[in-house]
Order: C-alpha cells, then sequence, then structure tokens
C-alpha cells in the first residue's frame, strides 16, 4: 500500500480512565465525554488538528474504548477520512515478542505503535491529550519548533505562583530554551505550566523511545521519563507560549467551569461565530429546537433537538433534551438526551447522558459565592425518581 | 425488493425565494432544504441508487446536496446522479416528468433494480416507503399512487386528485382539479415497474406526450389500459407550492404534532452539516413558540418563528410570525411582523416591516432593509 510522506502527524493520546470524572467515565472514556452542548472532548483537540493543516492522527485508545471508538468512526466528521488523511483508532495489541500488552504509560502508548507512525515518514510528531478544551494552532508551534532547530517543543502557559506546584513546570532561558523540567516542584522558579503538548522531531522521539522501553525502572511516561532523559542528553528544548483559553477538564469541578466559560456575553472561552476555526463533530440528524410559549431561556447555550417548556439559566442544554413545564435548570451542565419531568429543579448539576430527572424531583442546591461549590452529578442513564432529591455534592 | 430512487426537484413559483434556487433547495424548518426529505425517504428504506432530476437553478441544489454523502449515496455503484436537461440533446429542455425521465433512460438502465419510487420534493413527509413498496407488489397494479386526504378543498388546485369508492377502489381520478374535499390528493409519490416505467416512457415520448398524471396515469387507467392502486398516507404531508402555503406550513413546526410526525415520525431526516455552535440565548432574551436552529445568538425578542442557523436577534428587536432564514442579522430595536427573511439579509436597527399572514414580505437574498 502506499503511503504519502507527511511532514508532521498527530499522536492523541485517548486511553486514561479519567476516575476523577467519577460516574461520568464509568462507561466512558474520557476524550469521549460530552461537552458543550453538541461536542464531546475530543473534537476540541481533532478539529484544532484539522485547522491546522495536520491530516494524519493516530487515536491511542485503552480505557473503555467502545463509545469513542464508535465516535471517531472513519474520521469523516472531521473530513479526515481522505485518501491521504485518517483518524486511525490505535487500540493496544499483541505482539510476538512480549513488548506488548496495555499502554503502560504515554510514551509505551507511541512506543508501540512506531510502526504506524513509520509509515508516513514524518519528520515531526505533535503529541497531544484527549482530555483538553481549547483551540490552538499546531502548525504555528510547528513552525517555531522548526525554526529554533529544537529537538522538541512544550506548549507552556503562565499559570499563577501559587498555582504552579500543581503542573509540571518547565524553567527556561530568556531565548525559551529549557533547562529543567520540575513534575509538581513544592517551591516553584517559575510559573511555566507544561500543557501536554509536544512536537518532537520523530529520528529524535523514536531514539528514545525505544530506549525508555529497554528501561526496567522507567514509568514510561512523556513527563516524567522523556523530556528529563532529552535534557540529560543534551538536547535543544524550547517552551512555546500559548496564552489562548485552555483547560483540563479532568474534574468534575473543572469540567462544570469549561462549560460555564462557553456563557455571557464575553465568554471567557468563546466559541461563537468562528467560521474559520469550527469544532467539529459527529452529527445526529437532529431537528431544529422548539421553545415553548412559556419557556424562559436566559444566557444560555441550548443545542439542537430540544424542546423547552421550562425555565434555563446559565445552563448548557445539549442535544435532544426536554426540560419540561415548569422544571428549572440553573448553573447546570446537561448533557445529550436528558429528560427533566415537569416541575424538576437542577441547580449547581452535571446531568450524564441519558439521565432522567422525574417530576417535581430536586437536583443540588444554591450556593452563596464564598461556599464551597459540590456539583451533584447523574450517571449516564440515571434514573432520579419523582420528588425524590439529589443533594449538593451527591451522584448516582 | 431492489428499488431506484428518482426525485423531482422542481421549479417553483414563489417569486424572489425560488428565482435563484430550485424548490427542492428552498430553505425549511431552520436547518432543511426541502429535498432533504424526499432524500431521507429514500435512504431510510435503504435505496442507494437516486436520480435527482432538476431543470433550472440547480446551483443551490448540487451545493446542498453534493455527493449525497448525508444520506448515505457516497458510493462507487449506484449512489446519486444528477439529470440535468443537457443529458440529451435531442430534448430541449422537460417539459414534464415523463421527458425528463426520458433523458435519463441510460441511468435506469444501466441498474439491476425492479422498482422505481418517484418522489417530488414539493411535498414534505416523513413516510416508510417500504409499507407503499409492499402494497405495491402485494396489489399487482402497475402504478401506485400516495395520496393524502384533508388537503383537497375545493379551492387548491391538484395536480392529481383522486376519489375512492367504499371498497377503496378509484371512482374518479382527475388533474390538475380544484377537487372538493372527498378527494384524496396525490402526494407525486408513485411506485411502478422500472421495466413498465421504461416501456411506457419510450412509447409515450414517441407520441410527444409528456405529462406523468395527465398522460401516462389518467390517460391509461381510463382507457383500461393500466391498473393504479391507491396508497392512503395517514401522517403529515405538507404541500409547499406557493408563498403562502410556504409559510403557513413553516410555522405548523410549532404544533407538537406536526413537528413529531415530520421530524421523529418513522425516522430521523438527515441534512448537510454546518458544525455550527449551539444557539446562545443572551440575558434579556425572550424567545416564545419558535423553532430555533444551532448557531443562533438571540439578545431580542421572537414568537411565533422559525429561526434558521447563525441567525443574530439583537437586543429589544422583536420578530413574530415569521420566517428567518440563516445567517440574517436582524439589528437592535427592528420591529418584524409577517415576514420573510432570506439568507444573509441585514435589517438596520429599528426598521419596522409588517406583513399579514396570506401576504407575508419577503427580502431577497443578501439584501440590507
Amino acid at each position: 500500500m502506499y503511503f504519502q510522506k507527511k511532514r508532521c502527524i498527530a499522536m492523541l493520546l485517548a486511553g486514561g480512565q479519567g476516575s476523577r470524572l467519577k460516574v461520568l467515565t464509568e462507561k466512558t472514556a474520557k476524550p469521549a465525554v460530552p461537552f458543550g452542548g453538541k461536542y464531546r472532548i475530543i473534537d476540541f483537540p481533532l478539529s484544532n488538528c484539522v485547522n491546522s493543516g495536520i491530516d494524519t492522527v493516530g487515536i491511542l485508545t485503552q480505557y473503555q474504548p467502545l463509545e469513542l471508538n464508535e465516535y471517531i468512526g472513519n474520521g469523516q466528521p472531521w473530513g479526515l477520512n481522505k485518501t491521504h488523511s485518517c483518524a486511525q483508532v490505535l487500540p493496544p495489541y499483541e505482539r510476538h515478542d512480549k513488548k506488548s500488552g496495555w499502554y503502560k504509560g504515554t510514551a509505551n502508548a507511541i512506543y508501540q505503535n512506531i510502526d504506524f507512525i513509520e509509515r508516513f515518514d514524518p519528520d515531526y510528531v505533535v503529541v497531544l491529550s484527549g482530555d483538553h478544551i481549547y483551540k490552538m494552532d499546531y502548525a504555528a508551534m510547528v513552525a517555531y519548533h522548526e525554526k529554533n532547530g529544537a529537538s522538541c517543543t512544550i506548549a507552556v502557559r503562565d499559570v499563577p505562583l501559587k498555582e504552579a506546584s500543581r503542573f509540571g513546570i518547565l524553567n527556561t532561558n530568556p531565548d525559551g530554551s529549557i533547562y529543567e523540567f520540575e513534575e509538581k516542584p513544592k517551591k516553584p522558579k517559575s510559573t511555566n505550566a507544561s500543557m501536554g503538548i509536544y512536537v518532537f522531531n520523530w529520528s529524535v522521539l523514536r531514539e528514545f523511545l525505544i530506549a525508555d522501553e529497554e528501561d526496567q525502572n522507567s514509568s514510561n511516561d512523556f513527563g516524567k521519563n522523556i523530556i528529563p532523559n532529552l535534557l540529560n542528553a543534551g538536547h535543544k528544548l524550547m517552551a512555546y507560549s500559548f496564552n489562548g483559553y485552555w483547560k483540563d477538564v479532568g474534574t468534575i469541578d473543572s469540567l462544570w467551569e469549561a462549560n460555564m466559560e462557553l456563557l455571557g456575553d464575553n465568554p471567557e472561552f468563546n466559541i461563537r461565530g468562528d467560521e474559520r476555526n469550527k469544532i467539529y463533530a459527529r452529527n445526529n440528524a437532529q431537528p431544529s429546537s422548539y421553545i415553548d410559549a412559556h419557556a424562559k431561556i436566559y444566557n444560555s447555550f441550548i443545542a439542537e433537538g430540544c424542546e423547552v417548556y421550562g425555565k434555563v439559566h446559565h445552563s448548557v442544554i445539549s442535544l435532544g433534551c426536554t426540560i419540561g413545564e415548569g422544571a428549572v435548570v440553573e448553573d447546570s451542565v446537561v448533557m445529550p438526551g436528558v429528560v427533566i419531568e415537569p416541575g424538576a429543579i437542577v441547580r449547581h448539576a452535571i446531568l450524564g447522558e441519558d439521565s432522567r430527572i422525574g417530576r417535581n424531583a430536586v437536583v443540588g442546591g444554591a450556593f452563596d459565592s464564598k461556599e464551597k461549590m459540590q456539583i451533584s452529578v447523574t450517571a449516564k442513564g440515571a434514573v432520579l425518581a419523582p420528588n425524590a432529591v439529589l443533594q449538593p455534592g451527591e451522584m448516582i | 425488493m431492489n428499488v431506484m430512487g428518482i426525485i423531482f426537484a422542481n421549479d417553483a413559483k414563489m417569486g424572489a425565494l425560488t428565482d435563484m434556487r430550485t424548490l427542492a433547495s428552498l430553505p425549511y424548518g431552520g436547518r432543511y432544504r426541502q429535498v432533504d426529505f424526499a432524500l431521507s425517504n429514500l435512504a431510510a428504506t435503504g435505496v442507494c441508487h437516486v436520480g435527482l432530476i432538476t431543470r433550472h437553478n440547480y446551483q443551490s441544489l448540487i451545493n446542498h446536496v453534493g455527493s449525497g454523502e448525508e444520506w448515505g449515496l457516497e458510493l462507487e455503484e449506484g449512489g446519486l446522479e444528477y439529470i440535468t436537461p443537457y443529458a440529451a440533446s435531442t430534448v430541449d429542455n422537460y417539459r414534464g416528468k415523463l421527458e425528463s425521465i426520458y433523458t435519463a433512460l441510460p441511468i435506469l438502465e444501466k441498474g439491476d433494480e425492479d422498482l422505481v419510487v418517484m418522489i417530488d420534493a414539493a411535498v414534505l413527509c416523513n413516510i416508510d416507503l417500504k409499507k407503499v413498496l409492499q402494497a405495491h407488489v402485494q396489489s399487482g397494479r402497475d402504478i401506485t399512487v400516495v395520496a393524502k386526504d384533508g388537503i383537497a378543498n375545493g379551492k387548491k388546485q391538484l395536480d392529481l386528485a383522486v376519489k375512492l369508492n367504499d371498497d377503496g377502489e378509484i371512482a374518479d381520478l382527475a388533474v390538475d382539479y380544484c377537487a372538493p374535499k372527498d378527494y384524496l390528493a396525490g402526494m407525486d409519490i408513485y411506485v411502478l415497474s422500472k421495466s413498465w416505467l421504461m416501456a411506457q416512457v419510450r412509447e409515450h415520448i414517441a407520441h410527444n406526450l409528456y405529462h406523468m398524471d395527465r398522460d401516462l396515469v389518467l390517460n391509461l387507467w381510463q382507457k383500461g389500459e393500466a391498473t393504479v392502486n391507491v396508497y392512503p398516507f395517514d401522517g403529515v404531508a405538507l404541500f409547499n407550492e406557493t408563498v403562502e402555503e410556504y409559510f403557513r406550513n413553516s410555522l405548523a413546526l410549532i404544533e407538537k404534532e406536526v413537528r413529531h410526525d415530520l421530524f421523529v415520525g418513522n425516522h430521523p431526516v438527515y441534512t448537510k452539516v454546518r458544525d455550527r455552535v449551539p444557539c446562545y440565548y443572551g440575558e434579556e432574551s425572550e424567545i416564545k413558540n419558535c423553532i430555533i436552529a444551532d448557531g443562533c445568538v438571540l439578545n431580542g425578542k421572537a414568537e411565533n418563528c422559525v429561526i434558521f442557523r447563525q441567525v443574530t436577534i439583537d437586543k429589544d428587536a422583536k420578530v413574530e410570525n415569521s420566517v428567518i432564514m440563516n445567517d440574517t442579522v436582524i439589528g437592535e430595536g427592528a420591529q418584524l411582523k409577517y415576514v420573510i427573511l432570506d439568507k444573509d439579509v441585514t435589517v438596520r436597527p429599528g426598521t419596522k416591516l409588517f406583513g399579514t399572514a396570506t401576504t407575508p414580505i419577503i427580502i431577497k437574498r443578501g439584501d440590507t432593509v
């Protein structure tokens, strides 16, 4: 078979369990978790690839892949199903030499798919995470990498100093080159946090992946092993600073926040009206939404296929939801296919796909700004009985 | 059953709305074009060879339907084929359906289908064609005509009007007839055997006969040369042939029964994907009884409206009983009643436009008012 040589391909790490999303990822891989009304988290890095001119994407899956694989399909929604483009799902597999099995770490996942990458003979490989919400032009980052003649370039963002100890911190020289990498440092020397977005020269990465695999003590991780090894070997690593919106939606709170940050007249993350850098998503053939005469909707996103009879304030309502008469939804993320029966009240909640809130049931509560907010969550397909109460922070 | 579909895209007499497009590519229901319903009806039946017949203004149609990918028709064998007037040098332009099928005979010949479903973009419905095909085969007749009661009212001229007797047999057939209420209206959906259709088309064209309803159905039935089966359809069927009908049938989607029958009914309705973001409702928006598509930014008021993709309604603007097509912007404080705004219209702040239910004001594509 003929494979076109590619200057740059992307490898998207989508195998993580996302255990901090609790019930939302019990049966779904984190990248397949719905976001923003009509998207799934993976739509953001995938669309970024397409919008950056990267047409070959390997997607490394492992945890609960059924829904994710179905969703990616042949890559058609992102235009990755053409003669010389692909969205190739890469699950763990068995090999003759025992070097196979479950992906042991992020670096091992790429190591096990060296054959896939070699087909395209790429100059550069972009390594991405499947659990971040942002829009970014990877082409600009690759150009920066190339211009600086680096072996590896890592995207960084400035974080507040007091939060820096939660991140992988890159300490740089004035020219942007990295001299030190510290994973979650107690006393951070700088505020350049790694965003988990890497550009590598493929020849260098290949060599280091093979060496890393030989090292019995390695945890086969980019942050813990590959990056420090590259630094120790004297390779040139550059930090690429990115100032746009970026959010790791790995926790219930951050997933809720990121959804809320789409709202408002001047949202923190504005995805409206940007015709050139659209976020693409698999289509569900839903009709337009119906908004009833008694509905009241303020400061909210409503996706297609909804029927709204009640009140919606400061919320994201996803595809195909029904909000019954007299129901109230506030400060909530309602995932696709949810039914909220008449009279139910939902506050500060994330309602998982196809869950059902019974008539006059109550989910969550209101919070003062000083209180520690606790998001109530329903799992996919969960049912809250009529008149039942789901307390703040509770999950079903 | 191996079935080929033929869709007639149709010209239409809807003034500014169809000056630049076929009736098939007329936007409908917030995110659809009329042809989506015919295509989805065929796709849900598993039809994978469709001829789309069009004679004028078909740029917007081709642009919308493309390779037929959204309906699973982007196939190497069969799939979607456009049948345009220039496919045959012997026919200048189509005068009727038979003439257009005549130019499509090579396409009909090459497939191995037994039956043909003919369907029209003017009538919107969500119909299970498998049942119609079964009924056709069981009847053993030459032609099956799908027809709908409650459309005939003595005023609307029907392409084909059918009166049934108590046994469900045809008591009367008429063409271009303002039939009284006890007639069924032909929905321009026919099932026939492909070989019989091809033979009839050759025969009719040889005698300069080109009108499907008049020459093939009515005339052959009257002469006893063809047997006709009528399939009464009990779902929602919307005939969009005039501006008044289009306007009324657009706002009819606000009724739950109509909306659910048309969109949820037998199968989903597919359309071209645009990847717009969900609709954003601002802090001061007041939206009541509306059909709203994706990508809109709504800060003003709307009541009894169908609002297409990526429409902007600025604050203090008020839109009532109107159809607003995609990418249109309605400026601050504008007041609109009974209007149809085509695509990409700009309504300046403070503009007032008031039409009536029977003669809505139409603003042409791309205009600024």
